[in-house]
């Protein structure tokens, strides 16, 4: 899977597509990375508009990038989660941390 | 390199010498076979450049004998030859020789094959070191799966996983399993359960459910609510591991005792609670996040309670066998695995399960850690409290001596409500009883008085809840909330708990003293005998009275003091 960017104003979209594992990490890190280092980019989106499947890996990614959002003092939203995403993020109960919308 | 050089002929042998410590290579010479034989083993060289037709051992016999003894590492081997010798040639290169260079020597020739052969010879160097090395870290690797393999087996002691009323099933999908499973009893005989998944499967997630085990275990057994247990639990794991790593986790609790189902649910699949027939008659959906997430401050701790009313299973189970992938991708399901239920009775749905799971994947591996507990409960319902204390010729000699006997040991607590809000009186006070030798085998029933008796004088003594807010359907959590808030604000008063060792006829007693500062309640009627058991002041001064061989209030109702003779009930 490779991640895609599109900055929208402030606001920095990571797409992300197919399944969202431990094998993502690398190019996700990286992708996030930029859009942390953008000090133009006020948010930080990661759409699952083409994710299929995530796993517990990537919820862990998920966190660390939450993590290194917050003491870059920008804001993150996961967007366009279809119903299996959904699913697995409210097993988590990931609704609690995250903005989901 | 180090070369050795062969040749019978002595001009030759100095010519092609010299030539090669002119490239800069150091030379080893040798006159026939036998002697090139002698000095390689001496002098292990890195090629051998060698004549065909020599005295004592030919060429290709000790080119032969060369490569047999260098085995793995490869020693090349060119034959010098002359004119006529093609035949012998084609056949040495076919046993292993490397190449040739033709008699007479052309020198610019032999340097581009030495060239040549260097090249190669660094390669295969550097081939033979990286798998070395991957073979050493595969090695390395092995053992350290092989310690942790034991300190799981030795943590997750599958001895203590045997209960009577537990059922389990645990596949890694590697050699080793981040999905654990651990079950404990209190000292008051409560069955608490503990199903945790790390992320991703193998060592990096069988550490992160490691550190759950010791509060796990050690608190049970002290008789520690899950709350305190869920709290502990998340300050390890917040401790040891790094940020963007969680552990799914569910804690259950069943006391058979007041026929209550404790569950905690922090990212882990539904648990399901069925009827005898395997319907769904109660679940738990995951409401809180993994262990791990959020500080220990932040953390809800709140666990949901349910009374049944009829025997039955709890199930729980990791998302491995939720979502274990036929070949054409299906996930396995959870209406599947609810279905299986149903359709088979309680003993055969273990078996029936993996049966299905292996029917489902058709031989492809799973992908993520499946494991899954049952826990049958209620099927000794308490419908009756156990009669009171025999009161045999022994005990009525020993406690006609109360008052004479010997003290061997004295233990006294007072708290006040600031102490009362926050420390866990019994489970701390038990880590003292079971340091006695006399009592270390009885500490479930001493934990069931204590625990009584202790309830009974902060709720009706200082809290002054009513038990009657316990009745109907949610008559527990109302009970239990008005206590929760009643606790927070308590200001004053105070619980004196003695412990008295005696000794008493040659027999072991145990002493209990409660005394609260409350307004006490109307004692004397409940010290009649023979009280009609309806109008008794609760179910567990009842369960106290059956198991000791005195209970008494005195003054104004606001103190207790049993009598407890060790082994008296024999469970």
């Amino acid at each position: 899977m490779t991640p895609t960017v599109q900055i929208e104003g402030d606001a920095g979209r990571v797409i992300l597509s197919g399944q969202f594992d431990f094998s993502a990490h690398r190019e996700f890190r990286q992708v996030c990375e930029s859009l942390i280092a953008n000090t133009e980019i006020k948010e930080v989106l990661v759409d699952f508009q083409n994710v299929n499947y995530l796993d517990s890996s990537a919820l862990g990614m998920l966190l660390l990038l939450k993590e290194k959002i917050g003491a870059a003092s920008k804001t993150m939203a996961l967007v366009n989660c279809r119903d299996t995403v959904k699913q697995v993020l409210e097993i988590a109960c990931f609704g609690k941390i995250f903005t989901i919308r | 390199m180090k070369i050795l050089v062969v040749d019978d002929t002595e001009a030759v042998l100095l010519l092609i010498s010299r030539f090669i410590e002119a490239l800069g290579h150091k030379v080893v010479q040798a006159r026939d076979g036998k002697e090139a034989l002698e000095l390689w083993r001496q002098h292990q060289p890195d090629l051998v450049l060698m004549d065909m037709m020599m005295p004592v051992m030919s060429g290709p016999e000790a080119a032969v004998a060369i490569k047999a003894e260098a085995g793995e590492s490869w020693v090349p081997i060119v034959f010098v030859t002359g004119v006529g010798e093609e035949n012998r040639l084609a056949d040495a290169i076919e046993r292993g020789a490397d190449d040739y260079i033709s008699k007479p020597v052309n020198f610019r020739v032999l340097e581009a094959k030495l060239k040549a052969f260097h090249r190669t010879l660094e390669l295969n160097r550097k081939v033979r070191e990286q798998s070395a090395r991957l073979a050493s870290y595969y090695d390395a690797a092995e053992e350290e799966k092989r310690v942790v393999r034991h300190l799981m087996d030795q943590m997750v002691n599958a001895e203590r996983l045997y209960d009577p009323l537990l059922d389990y099933w645990l596949s890694p999908a590697e050699s080793l399993s981040g999905d654990l499973i651990a079950a404990a009893r209190t000292p008051g005989q409560v069955l608490y359960v503990l199903l945790a998944d790390g992320i991703g499967h193998g060592l990096t997630a069988a550490l992160n459910v490691l550190p759950l085990t010791q509060p796990f275990y050690s608190m049970a057994e002290k008789g520690y609510s899950l709350s305190d247990i869920l709290v502990e639990m998340n300050n390890k794991v917040r401790q040891v591991l790094p940020v963007g790593r969680f552990v799914a986790t569910v804690l259950i609790a069943i006391d058979e005792v007041t026929g209550c189902i404790e569950v905690w649910n922090g990212g882990m699949p539904t648990v399901h609670m069925l009827d005898r027939a395997g319907k769904v008659v109660h679940q738990w959906k995951s409401s809180h996040l993994p262990l791990g997430i959020v500080p220990t401050q932040d953390m809800e701790t709140t666990t949901s309670r349910f009374f049944y009313s009829a025997p039955g299973t709890v199930l729980a189970c990791s998302d491995g066998l939720t979502e274990a992938r036929a070949p054409d991708g299906e996930a396995f399901s959870e209406q599947r695995l609810l279905q299986l239920l149903l359709q088979h009775p309680e003993g055969d749905r273990l078996v029936a399960l993996q049966a299905a799971l292996n029917a489902h994947l058709n031989g492809s591996p799973h992908h993520d850690d499946i494991s899954m507990v049952m826990m049958r409960f209620g099927e000794r319902m308490r419908e009756d409290l156990p009669p009171a204390a025999l009161q045999t010729a022994e005990t009525q000699a020993t406690m006609a001596l109360v008052g004479s006997g010997e003290s061997m040991w004295h233990y006294s607590l007072t708290l006040g409500a600031e102490e009362l809000r926050y420390i866990n009186t019994v489970p701390f006070m038990m880590s003292f009883v079971n340091e006695i030798k006399a009592l270390r085998q009885f500490q479930s029933e001493v934990f069931l008085i204590l625990s009584e008796l202790f309830v009974n004088a902060l709720d009706h003594g200082l809290l002054n809840m009513d038990s009657r807010l316990k009745r109907g359907e949610q008559g527990m959590d109302r009970y239990l909330l008005e206590r929760g808030s009643r606790l927070a604000a308590l200001t004053q008063g105070h619980i004196g708990i003695d412990l008295n060792g005696l000794r008493i006829n040659g027999r072991d007693v145990l002493r209990i003293r409660i005394k609260d500062s409350g307004p006490g309640f109307d004692w004397p009627r409940f010290n009649l005998p023979n009280d009609d058991p309806a109008r008794m002041h609760g179910r567990g001064l009842m369960l106290v009275r059956s198991m000791c061989a005195s209970i008494q209030f005195t003054g104004s109702g606001n103190e207790v003091i049993v009598h407890y003779l060790p082994g008296l009930t024999a469970g």
